[in-house]
């Protein structure tokens, strides 16, 4: 009878896991889809009067023009501005660092990424190895936060409270604490540093800190913004130490 | 000590890294200035402004995920395939990105949908990992009993299960890849496991490409595949995990 209800249990979980994708797919499609055909519509009147403006070029030298930048931008080149582009690479040695960062821990943002073979099979490689290295690591990491929190319990049994209350209150506490500093906090940091929107910043931090990473947004690619030196490495320990919190919380 | 090595181990991912891909770019940059220029030498009416005009908002419908191409624009992407496979990368982590919402409604929701999505995501693949390794003790066990063996049956069965992992979740995908969607071996095999780690960079999505066509089976495979490659792959980690600590 046990494990007639264990395959039940099995066969429930599997059945919610794909109802709650479906549901998912469902409200995304209708929230999104008007949206696109409106962004559409506004790429092709963008075309159409680009063309009629400049009535020497053909339609089919347009297409190859469009498809030849479209190829480059792929490849992650966004051709504005003339030669001083050159200078700054989007493989130097910070952003290179950076996207080892986001190999490691899952993210995978996108918008950088290898484009050549031996590149692409390092990276293989180079997560192989990494991404345990990244999970041990944060464990350590979340041992360290653990201990503050066991340090609030100890102070709180002192003070004569019972057990399951100092459990259930240093759970809110790390909580809240935690979503104050990595997802309120951040997100207003990147108001200032980023010009983005609250909301935007929050759906960063989110998509950030749960490693989904769509890419969409990210930290320190807007070319007509200045950041500090020091940045990007404040952002990498942003996200180091949330990633951290979080495994902890699933832990918890 | 743990933390040198980390920190020591991402310089030197980025080092190789950028001696990798660093001329490629140069390359491909160099290539598209000088297009850019032949072209606007040939039409000379097309004047500069307006031309860095046009390439923004190119730059900008593409972000978005639009392509231009012909009369039309790319074929909706939102549409229920689309935003099943979506959800998939939103709650398996893996985040594609090429598609992404743009709304703030579709954002806030994707928020909420992965805060419980991830965790159901996660207890599924656990059972499915604890499934597989159970199968594979079972196996072990039976061996044993026929052969004898004593540890040796058990790692043997250990072997086994990762070699037939690596062949169904690894090597053997890019195969179906190279014939779907005209990638080499090594793009499918990056694809498989930039997709199953849930890294999932969005550079290679299977199912994108406008000119070809797609039996109706092909995503749902794909789907099933993620889900028990992911699981396994898991598992694997969990292992060097082990091994590490």
């Amino acid at each position: 009878k046990a494990m007639c209800s264990g395959k039940l249990q099995t066969a429930l979980l599997v059945a919610g896991y794909f109802v709650y994708l479906l549901v998912g797919a469902a409200v995304f499609q209708a929230l999104e889809r008007t949206a696109e055909k409106q962004e559409k519509m506004a790429a092709a009147q963008m075309k159409e009067a680009f063309l009629q403006n400049f009535t020497q070029l053909t339609v089919a030298e347009m297409e190859q023009f469009m498809k030849n930048l479209v190829e480059a931008i792929q490849n992650g080149v966004y051709p504005v501005g003339n030669e001083s582009q050159f200078e700054e690479s989007n493989w130097d040695f910070s952003n290179s660092f950076f996207f080892a960062g986001t190999v490691v821990s899952t993210i995978g943002y996108g918008t950088l990424h290898p484009k050549t073979a031996g590149g692409q099979i390092f990276c293989v490689f180079f997560a192989l190895f990494g991404i345990p290295l990244n999970i041990v690591f944060l464990h350590r990491v979340g041992k360290m936060l653990s201990l503050l929190c066991k340090k609030l319990g100890k102070f709180l049994y002192e003070k004569g409270m019972r057990k399951k209350k100092i459990k259930f209150l240093t759970l809110l506490f790390f909580l809240a604490t935690g979503i104050l500093v990595f997802l309120c906090l951040p997100s207003v940091f990147f108001q200032i540093t980023e010009g983005w929107s609250y909301s935007e910043g929050i759906y960063f931090a989110f998509i950030t800190l749960s490693t989904i990473g769509f890419g969409d947004y990210v930290v320190g690619k807007q070319s007509d913004r200045k950041y500090f030196s020091y940045y990007r490495v404040l952002v990498a320990v942003w996200i180091l130490f949330g990633l951290a919190w979080i495994a902890l919380l699933f832990n918890l | 000590v743990l933390l040198a090595a980390y920190v020591g181990y991402l310089g030197l991912g980025a080092v190789v890294l950028q001696a990798l891909e660093r001329p490629a770019e140069v390359q491909a940059a160099q290539n598209l200035l000088r297009e850019h220029w032949e072209l606007l030498a040939n039409y000379t009416c097309l004047r500069g402004p307006a031309l860095q005009r046009l390439i923004e908002g190119i730059i900008q419908a593409y972000k978005s995920g639009i392509t231009l191409q012909g009369n039309t624009t790319s074929l909706g992407r939102w549409d229920y395939s689309g935003s099943f496979f979506f959800s998939i990368s939103a709650i398996t982590t893996i985040g594609y990105g090429n598609l992404s919402p743009s709304t703030a409604v579709g954002r806030i929701f994707c928020i909420v949908f992965a805060l419980f999505g991830i965790p159901l995501n996660l207890v599924l693949l656990n059972e499915i990992g604890q499934l597989m390794l159970l199968g594979v003790q079972h196996c072990a066990r039976r061996l044993e009993e026929l052969f004898h063996w004593q540890n040796k049956a058990s790692f043997l069965m250990k072997t086994c299960a990762l070699v037939t992992g690596l062949l169904l979740f690894l090597l053997l995908p890019p195969l179906l890849f190279c014939d779907k969607e005209g990638w080499s071996y090594e793009e499918g095999f990056y694809y498989s496991f930039i997709t199953l780690s849930t890294i999932g960079f969005g550079d290679y999505v299977i199912g994108m490409n406008p000119d070809r066509t797609y039996p109706s089976w092909y995503k749902n495979v794909i789907s099933l595949w993620i889900l028990f490659g992911m699981a396994w792959l898991a598992l694997v980690i969990k292992f060097c995990i082990n091994i590490l600590e």
